[in-house]
């Protein structure tokens, strides 16, 4: 008997995966195509008065050449009364003071990023004069389009025919730092719920830096006695006033009564955003006592 | 004889030494980045797909037509990136049709059900969605999230056209717009 190691297959075996993998292979191309679309990172550009060129990197990973257009807008993170966030781009009439719609400028605007390419954007900042301190802030959209822009013929000609354009905007945001930068962070308000088998937990903040503070929510269920229920965490970017809701779960188990909330809000630990790009802060502890 | 011995083994000597001074401050610099901390951030690209655009076909005058979100031909985008990131996503959506010079317009309409979000991998608008399914598509959830492990959140897109009995034969279209941007950085 013949045992076969990774290296040692035999001929005929190694002719019948080689065929099986071309297969697989040709099979793959088509669907690598429909499924592709453009890469874009990093998630934040960092401008600054020290450095005012950023650039952002698309790739695109299909087999056909793809068609980019780059914009700008403004958009940031915002909050309703039950802390559902969402972000509202607009493109003009702009009010907001800590607004870089305008004054940043990409090269190119449009492109076409080769097959299996990359492409560089660039930015550059020219912010008006007597800027004071602080951040300011616009989104890079990146438009891209699946398939051709053709429109359909109809086949006969009494018959009407369709098709839909399935476009995709990517808005990244892109900051400008000036002077001396502050972050710091306010609780306004926290609470916490219970309902069925979930805690619901709200707080309030607010920016009283000059920087958007990001950072991370961090909340943990407690016993009587310190013993963990559940926790959890989510990405947090306060840029004025913004409320974020949590849910824990109530886990079934041997736990004391009076449970507790405890809330922790840092700009430390955030993974996706190098070190030298953050803006450091203070920190927020916060226990909060559910009634029932 | 001897003399070229000489000059060569001087030559050698030379060389030896140049490189020597080269190698000095190489060395210095290889303790310097012996003794750095290399440090990298990993970022995850996001990326936006039209994986298969709502497909009503061929359509008849006087003849409504309607795609349900859970149907093979549904509209399907999907977003992959860091996981468990929450993300916002927003959708602009025709109200009509038109031809390639704009003189004839058909009426499409999307109904407070026909959309759905999956969190979970799912792309398939025919498969078992986890998320949120039936919503209304001008009113996205903000609490969606990029799945993690490198799967795929996918935003599914049913619809309706209603062609007018007078409806001018020719190939109409429209665009389909989804914007998406992470809400935490």
């Amino acid at each position: 008997m013949k045992m076969f190691t990774s290296l040692e297959i035999p001929a005929s075996r190694n002719k019948t995966w080689r065929g099986f993998f071309i297969i697989l292979v040709l099979l793959a191309l088509p669907l690598v195509d429909v499924l592709a679309g453009v890469l874009v990172a990093p998630s934040v550009v960092i401008l600054s008065d020290k450095n005012r060129t950023g650039r952002l990197n698309l790739q695109n990973p299909s087999n056909t050449p793809k068609e980019v257009g780059i914009s700008f807008s403004f958009g940031i993170p915002e909050s309703d009364s039950l802390g559902n966030v969402n972000i509202h781009l607009q493109d003009s009439a702009v009010t907001d003071p800590r607004s870089a719609l305008g004054w940043i400028k990409a090269f190119p605007r449009k492109l076409i990023i080769p097959a299996n390419g990359s492409q560089i954007v660039r930015f550059v900042a020219n912010p008006p004069k007597n800027l004071t301190d602080g951040e300011y802030w616009a989104r890079i959209v990146v438009e891209s389009q699946e398939g051709a822009t053709s429109i359909p013929m109809a086949t006969k000609g009494d018959k009407i025919t369709t098709k839909l354009n399935m476009i995709m905007r990517t808005a990244v945001m892109i900051k400008y730092r000036t002077g001396d930068l502050v972050a710091a962070l306010k609780l306004n308000d926290a609470q916490a719920k219970k309902k069925d088998s979930l805690i619901n937990v709200l707080v309030d903040l607010s920016n009283e830096g000059n920087v958007s503070y990001i950072g991370l929510l961090k909340c943990r269920l407690v016993d009587a006695d310190g013993k963990e229920i559940s926790k959890n965490k989510i990405q947090l970017a306060v840029y004025h006033d913004l409320k974020r809701s949590m849910t824990l779960p109530l886990k079934e188990g041997n736990y004391k009564k009076p449970y507790k909330v405890e809330v922790t809000i840092t700009n430390k630990g955030r993974k996706d955003i190098p070190v030298d790009e953050m803006v450091f802060g203070n920190d927020i502890s916060y226990t909060m006592t559910l009634n029932n | 004889m001897f003399n070229q011995s000489k000059v060569n083994f001087s030559r050698v000597l030379i060389t030896a030494l140049a490189l020597a001074l080269f190698m000095i401050p190489s060395a210095v610099m290889s303790q310097d980045v012996a003794n750095g901390q290399a440090t990298a951030t990993v970022q995850t690209p996001l990326t936006v797909t039209a994986t298969a655009a709502l497909a009503f076909g061929t359509v008849f005058q006087g003849v409504a037509k309607s795609v349900a979100v859970n149907d093979a031909a549904a509209g399907v985008f999907t977003i992959t990136g860091q996981g468990g990131t929450g993300i916002s996503v927003y959708l602009q959506l025709p109200d009509y049709m038109s031809t390639a010079t704009g003189d004839d317009r058909m009426v499409i309409a999307f109904s407070s059900t026909d959309c759905s979000i999956d969190t979970t991998g799912v792309v398939d608008p025919t498969g078992t969605i986890v998320g949120w399914t039936g919503i209304n598509p001008y009113s996205l959830p903000a609490t969606v999230t990029v799945s993690g492990g490198g799967a795929s959140s996918a935003i599914f897109l049913g619809g309706s056209v209603n062609p007018s009995v007078d409806q001018a034969a020719g190939a109409y279209t429209a665009d389909i717009i989804l914007t998406v941007a992470y809400n935490g950085s």
